[in-house]
């Protein structure tokens, strides 16, 4: 009997005009999602390399490596492209210096304000709030339709049980439904060749992962408007109930998790943590000050000489109050990641309520674009930055400096142009990105609660439906 | 009207014995009913809205548990052995939709292997559709472009291809156009000749006449009038139905002379 229903219920689905209407609308979302993020992908490559390049004839231009100003930038990766997460929202420049906090600027929504508004449709997009909307649409009469239309009681006046009935209505909707959207899937997972979008092993296992979280969130939203269409008798109801839940799931729930989280850990803000860094440079400064007055050299020293040692003297005096920046920002900015990270905890666990956020959170970690690619992207230019401090300090004698800086140069009468810099030397910046392994471990938890979801809205679908009365 | 065969009246085949629900609001909607139905015969249950005429097949699909008695299809009690006595009974409801998506054949052979049929053939479809009445252009269209009368001659075809010994009608006839009614009728008398037994709901008293072997008259849950085939000659049905639904007869008149004890 499960087998006859299940096909029974595939064939159902794959002949409706709801079907053919959807699947239309699904499949050229889903390609135009891929196709957008190969696009996007491509041109984002030829813009950090463009970028790359700039850095490079800039540093090359240079004749003394004292002079140089570099930035790293934070390379696109195919994946971003597919699930943006909040790669379009971090900061992609930073200026290293040697020494100093580094800072990145530049979001993608500087380039391009307007997505900042509209946001882009990605694959989490189409799963999270299209998919979701479809399963809606597909399974809201999915049992009282049928009792509505009579064929329930026609089912039941054979010998067939309830639970082969609903296991194989869910199988078959679940399974219908899905080859209906694995095949898209699989096209825009082609057109990413074809486009050129080259991915590795890794990408193409934790892109796998990523449609299967898209799938999994697609079937609990479906077994659970199923399980909704089992507890109601008018179709118009279980719409209405169906659509309140996919607002609060999709619209509601994650913000709600952030506000609340917000007013539960107060963080101080940027500004106020910039002002008190800000504040503590100049103390120290000012306290430098006089130091700097009584500073003199000894009589009959050469006018060089004297520049020579007041230089030196100045760089002991940056050294000594970068360090104490240092260990002060250090101090300052690990209460503050403390204390954010603990708001984010907070608001992640709230809006894990909501199947959604799950699928966000699943999705993103997978396409390592979640909000530890900030923490990562600032990790990697950190060691960068200490690397580049030791490559600087072997080419200057300082590290790349912040602040004060005293150049000394001497004419030189020869007449010939002083050579530039060889560039290529320059260590080159590898950013940490995401592996499948690292990608797993971290999504774990909410592929886990996807499953868990599923279990939730099957069971409770198909427990429904066992004392359903079926007048 | 007699059945083709005595010989296979044996036991009842569709039997509600001593069969009371009480709704959980207090509503009675079965009071104490008996009804037997043998092989080849047909039995017309009359009544108002909320007699409890669906109330009674709804208990014998097993669809809502009796408060007490038992409704037995074949000998085996529908409430305690469901899936097994749902073997012995096809269904046809007032308004039989199927699925609106799927082809008239779709339906069928649906339904059909859902009955526990799985060895017809697709001829064998066609001829239950040709005895119904359906044009054979008909076939493989699509159930959502069909008039009321043509799905009720798929749910006819659908409930003989089930070759049940014992069949269930929920007002099958109402919203029937005179000729696919009178085309019904005609068939039912066809399967009751074949020696099934039939329990029919309906407002059509006309019809109950013409073909049933039996007529019972609901009201409030209790059969409150039995007549045979032969004891409705020459009486007026319309008349003693809108009696009863009215209250008019006295209650000793009627429950002294006019209901038979089925036990």
């Amino acid at each position: 009997m499960f087998k006859l229903i299940f096909i029974k219920e595939l064939k159902e689905i794959l002949q409706s005009s709801r079907f053919t209407i959807s699947f239309a609308v699904c499949s050229l979302l889903i390609i135009l999602s891929f196709f957008m993020g190969a696009q996007n992908y491509l041109s984002g490559q030829a813009q950090y390399e463009a970028a790359k390049q700039e850095n490079y004839n800039q540093i090359a231009a240079n004749t003394e490596w004292m002079s140089v100003n570099h930035s790293i930038m934070l390379p696109p990766q195919p994946l971003m492209a597919l699930v943006t997460g909040i790669s379009n929202d971090i900061g992609r420049d930073i200026e290293v210096r040697g020494r100093g906090e580094l800072s990145a600027q530049n979001t993608r929504f500087n380039d391009e304000p307007i997505f900042a508004i509209f946001r882009f449709m990605d694959l989490e997009f189409i799963f999270g709030v299209i998919l979701s909307l479809f399963a809606i649409i597909f399974a809201y009469d999915a049992i009282n339709g049928e009792k509505v239309n009579g064929t329930l009681k026609l089912c039941f006046s054979n010998s067939v049980s309830r639970a082969s009935f609903i296991g194989g209505k869910l199988a078959g909707s679940f399974v219908g439904l899905s080859v209906a959207l694995i095949i898209p899937l699989l096209i825009g997972c082609a057109l990413l060749s074809v486009l050129g979008v080259n991915l590795s092993g890794d990408e193409w296992l934790r892109l796998g992962l990523i449609l299967v979280s898209g799938l999994a969130y697609f079937g609990l939203f479906l077994a659970l408007t199923i399980g909704i269409s089992a507890m109601t008798n008018k179709p118009s109801i279980s719409f209405l109930i169906g659509l309140v839940v996919w607002i609060f799931a999709v619209l509601i729930t994650p913000r709600a998790s952030v506000l609340i989280s917000g007013r539960m850990v107060e963080v101080p803000n940027v500004d106020e943590i910039t002002s008190e860094k800000n504040r503590y440079r100049f103390q120290l400064f000012a306290d430098d000050r006089p130091k700097m007055a009584d500073f003199s050299a000894p009589e009959g020293t050469e006018p060089q000489q004297v520049m020579q040692e007041f230089s030196k003297f100045m760089n002991e005096l940056s050294e000594e109050r970068a360090k104490k920046t240092e260990i002060f920002e250090e101090k300052v900015n690990e209460q503050y990641i403390n204390k954010r990270r603990q708001q984010e905890r907070l608001a992640l666990s709230l809006s894990r309520i909501s199947p959604t956020s799950v699928l966000s959170l699943a999705t993103t970690e997978l396409a390592g674009t979640s909000l530890d690619l900030q923490n990562r992207y600032m990790d990697s230019a950190q060691d960068y930055q200490q690397v580049y401090n030791d490559f600087m300090t072997e080419k200057t004698g300082t590290g790349g400096m912040t602040g004060f800086r005293m150049i000394i140069s001497t004419d030189d009468d020869s007449g010939e142009e002083p050579e530039t810099i060889d560039a290529s030397e320059l260590p080159e910046f590898q950013f940490q990105t995401a592996t499948f392994t690292s990608a797993s471990k971290e999504s774990i938890l909410d592929l886990g609660l996807l499953i868990l979801f599923n279990l939730v809205f099957f069971g409770g679908a198909f427990f429904a439906f066992l004392k359903y009365d079926l007048r | 009207m007699e059945t083709t065969n005595d010989t296979i009246k044996q036991a009842p085949l569709l039997e509600a014995r001593n069969l009371t629900k009480v709704y959980e609001d207090g509503v009675k909607a079965l009071d104490n009913l008996n009804i037997k139905v043998m092989p080849g015969e047909i039995f017309a249950m009359l009544g108002g809205n909320g007699a409890g005429k669906t109330t009674t097949i709804n208990i014998f699909l097993d669809f809502i548990q009796p408060t007490s008695g038992n409704a037995f299809i074949n000998g085996i009690d529908s409430n305690l052995e469901p899936l097994e006595a749902k073997k012995n009974v096809a269904f046809v409801s007032e308004n039989v939709q199927l699925y609106p998506n799927f082809t008239a054949m779709q339906n069928i052979d649906f339904f059909v292997r859902l009955g526990g049929k799985s060895n017809y053939k697709r001829s064998d479809y066609e001829n239950a559709l040709i005895r119904v009445g359906l044009q054979s252009e008909a076939f493989d269209k699509k159930l959502r472009d069909f008039s009321k009368g043509m799905r009720q001659k798929c749910g006819i075809a659908i409930a003989i291809l089930k070759n049940a010994p014992a069949i269930l009608l929920d007002e099958p006839t109402s919203g029937l156009d005179p000729k696919a009614g009178k085309e019904f009728t005609k068939l039912i008398g066809e399967l009751r000749d074949e020696g099934k037994a039939i329990l029919m709901s309906t407002h059509d008293i006309f019809r109950a006449k013409e073909v049933s072997d039996h007529v019972g008259i609901l009201n409030n849950g209790e059969l409150v009038a039995q007549r045979t085939h032969a004891e409705l000659k020459g009486v007026n049905l319309e008349q003693l139905y809108v009696e009863y639904m009215a209250g008019y007869m006295d209650e000793q008149e009627s429950s002294g002379v006019l209901v038979n004890d089925l036990n």
